[in-house]
C-alpha cells in the first residue's frame, strides 16, 4: 500500500487521528514508566536475603518478672539450649533481629578513631554466637568464625563494644575500596572509637530494612545482651519448620509462667511482608497496564468504526472502481500505523521526558533503554489488532452503494 | 421584501477563486412566486445559500423586509431564519430519530414558544398539509411525498414571511410531485412569498415569475436552451 | 429549553448505545483511577487535629553532633532528650504541654486461662488528652498532680476495655502489666487519629494506643522506648540513668500556644532555654529550634509516601487518556451529524444554542461517568486493600467519604466538559449551508 494518498487523506482529517496518536503516545508513556517502576521493584523482591528462607523462622520472648540480670543470663542459656537440643533443628541463635525484619539496629563505622572521621559507613548490627553464621546460612569466604570464648554478655544501655566482628563482603568493599587482598585481621572504628577486629568476611547477609540503599552493608559481633526481650532464629533441617514451629513454641511458653511467646513466623511470611509495597506495586501496575491497553485499544475500534460508517460511500465508490477487498484492509491498517508510528515517536519522548521528571522528584532509577522498543511494537500490535475489525467491515460493504440514491 | 444589490459571493481555497455570484441583483416583492433555474454551477444554490442567510455574502447588500442582513452577527442571523425564512428541501432533510411532532418542533423551540402555543401550531400546520393522522410516526414510516408534507408543514410552523424551496419535488415521483406543487401554491396564494429553485422547466411554469441564472449573473437568455444544455452536461 | 436539550441528549445517548457506554466506561474508569489514589492520599494526608491547627505545635531542639546535622541540610532531629523534655515539661510555660513515648508492655488479664499478651503502651503525661481532643466514654484523664505523685492509673481505650471488662464501665477497677497493679481512670470513646499525627514514627497509619499511663510513673519504673531512639555521641556509663542524661532523642514534645504571641513568647523562652544549655556544654550546634504545626510537621515527615505520589501522577495520565478516548468518539459523532447540526442551523438555531446542546449532552455523559465512576472508585479501593491486605491497618486508609464522592462526579463533569469543548466548537462551526443537498 502506497503510503501517500493515505497520508493526504488523513490530512482532511487531522483533528480524530491526532487525537487517536496522542492517547498512543500518553498511553506509551505510562506504559513504559509502570513498566520501569516494576522492573525496579521485581529487582528488589528478587533480592537474596542470604536466609535459608524455607528451613527458618523466627520467635521473640517477653519476660514480664521483675528484671534480675543473672537471671536473664541464666534463662537465654536454658532457652539457647532447649531449642537446639531438638531433633531437627540445624541451629539457632539470639539476635537483636534479622533480614528483612524492617526494625534492627544500625551503627557507623569508619577506618580512623574519633568523632572528626569524614569515611563513616552506616551498617547494620546484628548480636549473635557461634552459631550465628550457620543459622543465617552465611558462607565464610574468608577469615574465622567466632568461637565460644569471644562471646561476651552486655549490660543493657552500656556501649562497650565487643572486640571482634564479622562483616559482610558488600561492606569489605566499601570500608575498604582500595584493598585488593584480604581484610581480616584490619581494625574499623564503631562509636568513635572503639575499635573492631575484623576476623571473617561472609558472602552475603542483608541488613533488616530491604528499602535501605546499604542493605548488604552488615556486621555480626559476638554479643548476648541482658533484655527480658528476646528474639530467637532457628534454622531447622529440610521440611522440619513447620513441625517444629509450634512445638518450639510451646516447649518455650510453657517453660515459665513469666513469659509470653510472641511473633512467631516464618522466613517466608517476613520477607512477604517486607516486600508489599513492592508486589503491590507490581500487581497494580500490571493491572493499571492492562486496562490502559484495553481502553486505548477500544477508542481505535470505536473511532475507526465511526470512519469506516462515515466513509461507506467512498468505499463503496473505491470498491466500485476496483480496489480488492485486501486492498480496503490495507488501506486501514497503513492508516493505523501511519497514526501508531506518529503517536509512539511522540510517546518515545514523553516516556523518557516523564522518566527523566520521576528519577528526580522520587529517586526512581531510570529506565533501561529496551524497555522503549518493547513498548512500541507491543502498542503497534494492539493498534493493528484493534483496527483489523473495523477494516474488515469496510472491506465487506458492497460496490453497489456507488450507484444507490443520488 | 427581498432586495439584493450587487451582491457578490466568492470561494477560496489555496489556488483558486471561484466568483459563485457576480454583482447579483434581485427583488422579490410581498407575495411573488419565484423560481430560479439554471445550470449546473450556475449560482443556484449560492443564491439559494444567500438568500436563506445560511452563508455570508462578499460584496453587495441584501436587505429583507427592508432590513439590511449583510451586517447581523450569527445570533441575529440565526433570529431571522428562524422566524421569517422557512426551508424546503429536496431531500426532506427530516431527522431520522424525532417523530412527525418532533420534527415540525424543532424550529418552534429555537423561537422560545412556550409548550402550547407550540403544539397549537404543529397541529394547525399538520392540518393544513394533510398529516394530523401521523403525528407520531417517524419519518422512515412515510412516504417520499409525506415526509416532504411534513417538511413543508415544519416550514410553515413558525409562519415565515417567506419559504425557500430547493428542488422540492427532485425526489418524488410526478404524482406525489404534482400535489406538493398544488400545496405550494395554495401556501403562496395565502399571501407568503416563495423562491423556488430548480431546474425542472415544468416546475418553473407553476412559478408566477422565472428568472434564470448564469456564470452567478440574472441571463435574459432563452431558458428553453439553457435546459437543453443543462440537460447534456 | 434545558429540558428541550436534556431530551435530545438522550435520545442521542440512546441512538449509539455501544459509543455512548464506551466513553461512560472509558470517563468511569479514569475517574475511578484517579479518585481511588487521590481517596488514599486524601485519608493519609488528613490532619485529625485540623481544628486546633493554629493552637498545637510539635516541639523541636537541636541537640545534635557539630559536625554533622541530625538530617540534611539541617533539619534538628524529631525528638527530644529526656532531660531537655522534663526541664520544658516541668517550666510549664505554655498552655498546655505533653511529652510522651510509646513502650511494649505485657498485660496479664484476670482469670485463670487468660493469656497475658504484649501490647504498646503510651507513657505521656495529663495535657495530653485535653490537647489532642482525645474523647472518654467513662472517666477523664488524670491530672497533673497524678503526674508528679508518679500514680499508679491508666486510662484504657475503647477495644481495651471490651477486651478487659467486656465494654463496661470500668473506671476505678484495676489491672495488671507486668506483674504490677493499675487503677483504671478513664476509658476512651472510639479514637483512630489517621494519621497518629503526635508520634508519626515508625508506622503513621497504625492506630492510636490501647492504653495510656503516666509519663514520671514509666521512668520511674524504667521503661525503655520501643519507638525510634537515635544518638549520637556515646553514653557516660551504663544503666538507665546514664541513658536518662544521654544526648539521645526518643520522646515526642508537644505544646499548646493559644495565640501568635504566645508562640513567639515560647520560641523565645526555647531559645533562651537553648543558650542557658549551651552555657552548660550542651547543644554544640548553632540554636536551630522548630516550632510546628501539625499539619506542617506531616509534611516535614513525608507522611504521604512517595508510592503514592507516583501512582497519582500515573493516574492523572490514565485519565488524560480516558479523556483522548472520549474527546476522539465525541469528535467522531459530531462529525457523522453535520447534517443534523446544519439543518437545525438553517431552521433557526443559533451557533450559541448548539454549543449549549452538545454541551448539556456531555454533561450527561459526564454525570454517567462520574456515578459510573463512584462505583470504580469504591472497586479501586477494595482492589489497593485486596494487594496491600498484608497491611492491618490498610482498611482504615480506604475509605471513601461524601466529600469524595462528590469530587468524583464533579472532576467527571468538569473534565468531560473540557473532552468535549474541542468536538463542540466543531459541531458549532458546522456551516448551515454545506450538507443541506448531500443526499
Amino acid at each position: 500500500m502506497d503510503i501517500g494518498p493515505v497520508w493526504r487523506a488523513m490530512l482532511k482529517n487531522k483533528a480524530g487521528f491526532v487525537l487517536i496518536a496522542l492517547q498512543i503516545a500518553v498511553t506509551m508513556t505510562i506504559m513504559v514508566n509502570a513498566f520501569a517502576i516494576m522492573q525496579e521493584r521485581a529487582n528488589n523482591v528478587g533480592r537474596e536475603s542470604g536466609l535459608d528462607e524455607a528451613n527458618t523462622f523466627a520467635l521473640a520472648s517477653a519476660w514480664f518478672d521483675e528484671f534480675d540480670r543473672d537471671l536473664m543470663k541464666i534463662r537465654i542459656d536454658e532457652d539457647l539450649a532447649l531449642i537446639r537440643g531438638v531433633p531437627g533443628v540445624r541451629s539457632a541463635v539470639a539476635s537483636n533481629s534479622f533480614p528483612l525484619r524492617q526494625g534492627g539496629w544500625s551503627m557507623s563505622l569508619q577506618t580512623e578513631p574519633g568523632s572528626q572521621s569524614p569515611d563513616s559507613i552506616g551498617s547494620a548490627i546484628y548480636f549473635v554466637d557461634e552459631y550465628g553464621l550457620d543459622t543465617f546460612a552465611a558462607t565464610l569466604i574468608d577469615g574465622a568464625n567466632f568461637t565460644p570464648n569471644q562471646v561476651s554478655w552486655q549490660v543493657q544501655n552500656d556501649d562497650t563494644w565487643p572486640a571482634t566482628g564479622i562483616i559482610t563482603e558488600a561492606l569489605a568493599k566499601e570500608i575498604f575500596p582500595d584493598e585488593e587482598g584480604s581484610v581480616v585481621g584490619k581494625t574499623i572504628y564503631i562509636n568513635d572509637n572503639d575499635p573492631v577486629n575484623i576476623i571473617g568476611v561472609i558472602e552475603r547477609m542483608q541488613a533488616p530494612w530491604p528499602g535501605w540503599t546499604g542493605v548488604e552493608r552488615t556486621m555480626l559481633v559476638p554479643q548476648r545482651r541482658y533484655s527480658d526481650f528476646q528474639r530467637y532464629i532457628i534454622r531447622t533441617e529440610p521440611g522440619y519448620r513447620d513441625a517444629l514451629m509450634p512445638e518450639i513454641e510451646a516447649l518455650l511458653a510453657n517453660s515459665s509462667k513469666d513469659r509470653l511467646i510472641r511473633d512467631v513466623t516464618t522466613m517466608e511470611q517476613v520477607r512477604k511482608l517486607a516486600y508489599v509495597g513492592d508486589t503491590a506495586m507490581i500487581r497494580i501496575l500490571t493491572f493499571v497496564v492492562m486496562l490502559l491497553t484495553v481502553i486505548t485499544g477500544l477508542g481505535i475500534v470505536g473511532l475507526a468504526s465511526f470512519n469506516v460508517s462515515r466513509r461507506t460511500r467512498q468505499i463503496g465508490i473505491r470498491r466500485a472502481l476496483g480496489a480488492t477487498k485486501p486492498a480496503i484492509v490495507r488501506y486501514f491498517m497503513t492508516e493505523n500505523l501511519i497514526v501508531s508510528a506518529i503517536g509512539l515517536t511522540i510517546g518515545g519522548i514523553l516516556s523518557v521526558a516523564l522518566n527523566m521528571v520521576m528519577v528526580e522528584a522520587f529517586s526512581l532509577e531510570p529506565l533501561a533503554w529496551y524497555v522503549i522498543p518493547i513498548a512500541m511494537i507491543a502498542l503497534l500490535m494492539v493498534g493493528q489488532a484493534a483496527v483489523a475489525g473495523p477494516a474488515r467491515r469496510a472491506s465487506n460493504i458492497s460496490p453497489a452503494i456507488a450507484t444507490r440514491s443520488s | 421584501m427581498l432586495n439584493m444589490k450587487k451582491v457578490s459571493k466568492t470561494y477560496r481555497t489555496d489556488t483558486v477563486e471561484t466568483h459563485a455570484l457576480r454583482e447579483f441583483s434581485l427583488t422579490v416583492d410581498e407575495g411573488e412566486f419565484v423560481s430560479v433555474t439554471g445550470p449546473s454551477g450556475s449560482g443556484k444554490t449560492t443564491f439559494l445559500n444567500i438568500a436563506g442567510m445560511l452563508e455570508e455574502l462578499t460584496a453587495g447588500t441584501y436587505e429583507l423586509d427592508g432590513r439590511d442582513i449583510s451586517k447581523l452577527n450569527d445570533k441575529e442571523r440565526s433570529k431571522v431564519r428562524n422566524e421569517k425564512i422557512g426551508f424546503i428541501f429536496q431531500s426532506f432533510n427530516l431527522i431520522p430519530e424525532l417523530d412527525v411532532f418532533d420534527n415540525i418542533d424543532v424550529p418552534l423551540r429555537y423561537r422560545g414558544f412556550n409548550a402550547d402555543e407550540r403544539k397549537r401550531r404543529i397541529e394547525k400546520c399538520l392540518d393544513r398539509v394533510g398529516l394530523t393522522s401521523r403525528m407520531k410516526h417517524y419519518p422512515a414510516q412515510l412516504s417520499g411525498g409525506q415526509q416532504q408534507r411534513v417538511a413543508i408543514a415544519r416550514a410553515l410552523a413558525g409562519e415565515p414571511r417567506f419559504l425557500l424551496a430547493d428542488e422540492p419535488t427532485g425526489n418524488l415521483d410526478t404524482n406525489m410531485a404534482d400535489s406538493v406543487l398544488d400545496l405550494l401554491a395554495e401556501i403562496n396564494d395565502s399571501g407568503t412569498t416563495i423562491i423556488m429553485v430548480t431546474h425542472e422547466l415544468t416546475l418553473a411554469d407553476r412559478a408566477k415569475r422565472n428568472i434564470f441564472v448564469r456564470d452567478g449573473q440574472i441571463s435574459d437568455g432563452p431558458p428553453e436552451l439553457h435546459f437543453a444544455a443543462a440537460a447534456s452536461a | 429549553m434545558f429540558r428541550y436539550y436534556l431530551k435530545l441528549g438522550s435520545l442521542s445517548i440512546r441512538a449509539n448505545p455501544a459509543l455512548s457506554a464506551l466513553m461512560v466506561a472509558a470517563i468511569a474508569i479514569g475517574i475511578g483511577a484517579c479518585m481511588s489514589i487521590v481517596t488514599v492520599r486524601h485519608v493519609m494526608s488528613g490532619n485529625p487535629v485540623a481544628h486546633k491547627n493554629d493552637l498545637l505545635y510539635h516541639v523541636q531542639l537541636d541537640n545534635w553532633n557539630p559536625d554533622d546535622p541530625y538530617e540534611d541540610p539541617n533539619e534538628p532531629p524529631e525528638q527530644v532528650t529526656y532531660l531537655d523534655a522534663t526541664a520544658l515539661h516541668q517550666a510549664g510555660r505554655a498552655f498546655r504541654q505533653t511529652i510522651s513515648f510509646k513502650s511494649d508492655r505485657v498485660v496479664q488479664p484476670e482469670g485463670e486461662d487468660a493469656r497475658p499478651f504484649q501490647e504498646e503502651v503510651r507513657a505521656t503525661t495529663a495535657d495530653f488528652f485535653a490537647m489532642f481532643d482525645v474523647p472518654f466514654e467513662y472517666g477523664s484523664g488524670w491530672d497533673a498532680s497524678a503526674d508528679r505523685a508518679e500514680e499508679r492509673v491508666v486510662v484504657l481505650s475503647a477495644a481495651m476495655n471490651q477486651r478487659l471488662f467486656g465494654g463496661e464501665d470500668s473506671v476505678g477497677r484495676m489491672m495488671t502489666m507486668n506483674k504490677e497493679p493499675y487503677r483504671i481512670v478513664g476509658v476512651l470513646s472510639e479514637w483512630r487519629p489517621m494519621p497518629k499525627f503526635y508520634d508519626l514514627n515508625n508506622n503513621p497509619y497504625e492506630g492510636a494506643e490501647e492504653i495510656y499511663t503516666p509519663f514520671s510513673l514509666a521512668i520511674s519504673g524504667e521503661w525503655g522506648s520501643s519507638g525510634n531512639n537515635s544518638c549520637w555521641k556515646p553514653l557516660d556509663g551504663a544503666g538507665y540513668e546514664a541513658y536518662l542524661a544521654s544526648e539521645c532523642i526518643w520522646i515526642q514534645m508537644w505544646v499548646e500556644l493559644s495565640s501568635a504571641s504566645e508562640r513567639d513568647n515560647y520560641m523565645q523562652f526555647l531559645d533562651d532555654y537553648v543558650e542557658q544549655q549551651k552555657a552548660l556544654g550542651r547543644f554544640p550546634r548553632e540554636v536551630n529550634n522548630r516550632l510546628s504545626t501539625p499539619a506542617e510537621w506531616m509534611v516535614n515527615r513525608e507522611v504521604v509516601d512517595d508510592t503514592v505520589n507516583v501512582l497519582l501522577s500515573l493516574a492523572v495520565l490514565f485519565l488524560v487518556v480516558c479523556l483522548l478516548n472520549t474527546i476522539g468518539l465525541l469528535l467522531a459523532k459530531v462529525m457523522r451529524r453535520t447534517s443534523d447540526i446544519s439543518l437545525r442551523r438553517a431552521l433557526g438555531a443559533s451557533k450559541s444554542a448548539l454549543f449549549t446542546q452538545y454541551l448539556i449532552e456531555a454533561g450527561m455523559v459526564g454525570i454517567a461517568g462520574g456515578l459510573a465512576g463512584i462505583g470504580m472508585t469504591w472497586l479501586g479501593l477494595r482492589g489497593l486493600e485486596n494487594v496491600f491486605s498484608e497491611y492491618d491497618f490498610i482498611s482504615y486508609l480506604m475509605t471513601m467519604d461524601w466529600t469524595m464522592v462528590l469530587y468524583a462526579v464533579l472532576l467527571a463533569i468538569v473534565s468531560t466538559l473540557a473532552a468535549a469543548l474541542y468536538p463542540t466548537w466543531r459541531a458549532c462551526s458546522v456551516s448551515p449551508a454545506t450538507t443541506l443537498r448531500i443526499q
